[in-house]
């Protein structure tokens, strides 16, 4: 078997008593763009953080064929980089000193960036077309622009392994798909991406395979394809969902239904209908 | 907009040149005003490097044995609570926090009432400062050891375990207090109001290494502050020990402050309005804002005390009033102008 850049085996997480990840298995080679859908709750940033290190996890997660244990704080920072769902960053650091802070993995305690850091955190701010926000405050931009600047730090820290939370989120829809050719290029430049998705369409264009959760349990493993049907869908959300694929562009076209009546009524109804 | 920062070396070139200026002044005035040129002369003299016979043999007394411990006094407690308040507010990325968050000052409260009703103090001039250190810092590590939760430090549990230290000493001091007589009483009175008046030499030297020592320390690792300042979860993604580096953080501050106050004592305001005050002028950096925090800091507290001792004739304004008189209405108006900038 070929050598794999990332392998999770049997994993098992979860936060005090509660249970969210359960006997997780797949593995990852380099190159692939590998989308992690599922319902809320399913666990798809448990199993981020869980494969970053970032919480305590049983079973095994390989990086390179080296485990994590084995991994000091930098090195591992220098194999994976992670976007988590929310960052938040305090006072009014500048665009370039986010970006930089990519760099800090290949710097020793004492050392500062030195100029190849900022060449390459400049190529990083051109590849996500922030340079020219290089020295406004974070705080002081849009939605779009904050998460380009992130996506250029998590750039800056070159590593061959991507962890992206729902980077997506927040975005309109031209950055939506910007975002996924972005990670669509970087795929085939050789590195590899495993994010968070909840448009299951994008999901679907984009990524060359699926990650399906449901309840802790990776369900569905396979092209978006093979992922993307109404049984294996409907068992992870716990409602009928319906998939078609759109006549012209051959999207995705996913939709949930009802069952049933909705329950009960909206306080003031009642009482108009009984007047 | 605020990102046309003034340049770095400018405004360090300007607080270099207040803190000059505060020094002088705190040297030469006061209830006997002494020359500017008399006060060269004796600094001159004493460094020796010559005399040019100006300064009186009693002003020389004065600016020897008087001013320049209590001048250096000053600038040490000022730059050891500003450093400490850069690197909390880094640390808790807040910029409401100040020095006495982690259960320090109100620990060494409980040093200096010990040291003062057991009889220590008559013992030795060492007495109260080491007490008041010891007490920061048995604080301090009572506040970690609340907060610490699987080899982790969360912030907000650390805020709230330092929080309900200083209340707890708060009420230990108190307790002794109504156990000692009047005089005694007085003496932690006139300590905890905090106040740089007969300090000596001895003072400058118990402060100087641990001060100095802790802020370097400080400087260097300031990148790491930076990373910090983002949450956990970013520092650890890009492959910093958290806890590691917030231990050491910690520990850094709550020497400075334990430091500081020891010498001073509770001197409030420094550590909450320089950080705050230095940040809105060069960005939060923390390779900039901490040497910049340090020079100001020194020179806000030399400014402080020299105000103090001249606004009013005969009698004198300690320096813990005035930091707070001074800092108030500045702190307020710092609020108000970024709530309109929101």
């Amino acid at each position: 078997m070929e050598q794999c850049l990332l392998m999770v085996r049997k994993l098992q997480a979860g936060y005090d008593r509660r249970q969210v990840l359960q006997d997780i298995s797949f593995a990852m080679g380099s190159g692939e763009l590998v989308g992690l859908i599922g319902p809320n709750g399913a666990g798809k940033s448990t199993l981020l953080k869980a494969i970053r290190g970032l919480m305590p996890a049983e079973g095994e997660v390989c990086i390179a064929g080296r485990r994590l244990g084995d991994y000091g704080p930098q090195e591992l920072a220098r194999t994976m980089a992670y976007l988590p769902q929310q960052s938040k960053v305090p006072f009014a650091f500048t665009v370039e000193q986010v970006v930089l802070m990519g760099r800090s993995p290949y710097l020793r305690w004492w050392q500062r960036e030195s100029g190849r850091d900022r060449q390459i955190a400049a190529a990083c701010m051109d590849y996500m077309a922030v340079r020219g926000l290089a020295a406004m405050p974070l705080n002081s931009l849009s939605g779009g622009q904050r998460q380009r600047v992130l996506l250029a730090k998590v750039l800056a820290q070159q590593t061959p392994l991507l962890l992206l939370d729902e980077p997506a989120s927040g975005l309109d829809l031209f950055y939506q798909e910007e975002l996924f050719r972005f990670c669509r290029d970087i795929c085939a430049a050789g590195r590899s991406v495993l994010l968070v998705v909840h448009d299951l369409s994008l999901a679907a264009r984009f990524c060359s395979r699926l990650l399906l959760l449901g309840k802790g349990r990776l369900l569905a493993d396979g092209v978006p394809a093979e992922v993307l049907t109404a049984e294996w869908l409907s068992e992870a959300y716990g409602v009928p969902v319906q998939v078609g694929f759109h006549p012209v562009t051959g999207h995705a076209d996913i939709y949930t239904e009802r069952q049933g009546k909705r329950q009960g009524m909206l306080p003031g109804q009642g009482e108009a209908e009984t007047q | 907009m605020r990102s046309a920062r003034l340049h770095f070396p400018l405004v360090l070139a300007g607080l270099v040149i207040w803190l000059v200026l505060m020094v002088v002044l705190s040297l030469s005035w006061g209830q006997m005003a002494i020359p500017f040129s008399h006060v060269a002369d004796s600094l001159q003299t004493g460094m020796g490097l010559g005399t040019a016979g100006q300064a009186l043999p009693n002003e020389d007394a004065v600016i020897w044995h008087i001013r320049l411990p209590r001048t250096l006094v000053g600038f040490l407690t000022g730059a050891g609570l500003a450093a400490a308040g850069v690197a909390l507010q880094g640390l808790f990325a807040n910029p409401l926090v100040d020095p006495g968050i982690i259960g320090v000052s109100s620990g060494a409260s409980v040093g200096a009432i010990a040291a003062i009703a057991s009889g220590l103090t008559a013992v030795s001039l060492f007495a109260l400062p080491l007490c008041a250190l010891i007490g920061a810092l048995l604080a301090m590590s009572l506040t970690v050891a609340l907060a610490w939760r699987h080899s982790r430090i969360p912030v907000l549990t650390l805020l709230l375990a330092g929080v309900v230290v200083g209340m707890f000493l708060a009420a230990a001091t108190a307790l002794i207090l109504t156990a000692v007589n009047e005089s005694k009483m007085q003496e932690y009175l006139f300590w905890t109001i905090g106040g740089l008046d007969y300090r000596r030499w001895e003072h400058v030297f118990l402060a100087a290494g641990p001060i100095s020592l802790s802020v370097v320390i400080m400087c260097l690792l300031a990148r790491q502050l930076n990373i910090l300042a983002l949450g956990e979860t970013e520092a650890k993604a890009v492959g910093l020990p958290v806890t590691r580096s917030r231990l050491l953080f910690l520990l850094l501050a709550a020497t400075a402050t334990a430091a500081a106050v020891s010498i001073s004592g509770n001197i409030g305001f420094v550590g909450l309005v320089v950080p705050h005050m230095m940040r809105m002028l060069i960005g939060p950096d923390h390779r900039r804002l901490l040497p910049a925090s340090v020079i100001a800091g020194g020179a806000f507290l030399l400014l402080c005390d020299t105000a103090g001792r001249v606004l009013l004739t005969g009698t004198e304004i300690r320096v813990g009033i005035m930091t707070a008189f001074v800092g108030t209405p500045y702190f307020l108006y710092l609020l108000h102008r970024q709530q309109r900038m929101e």
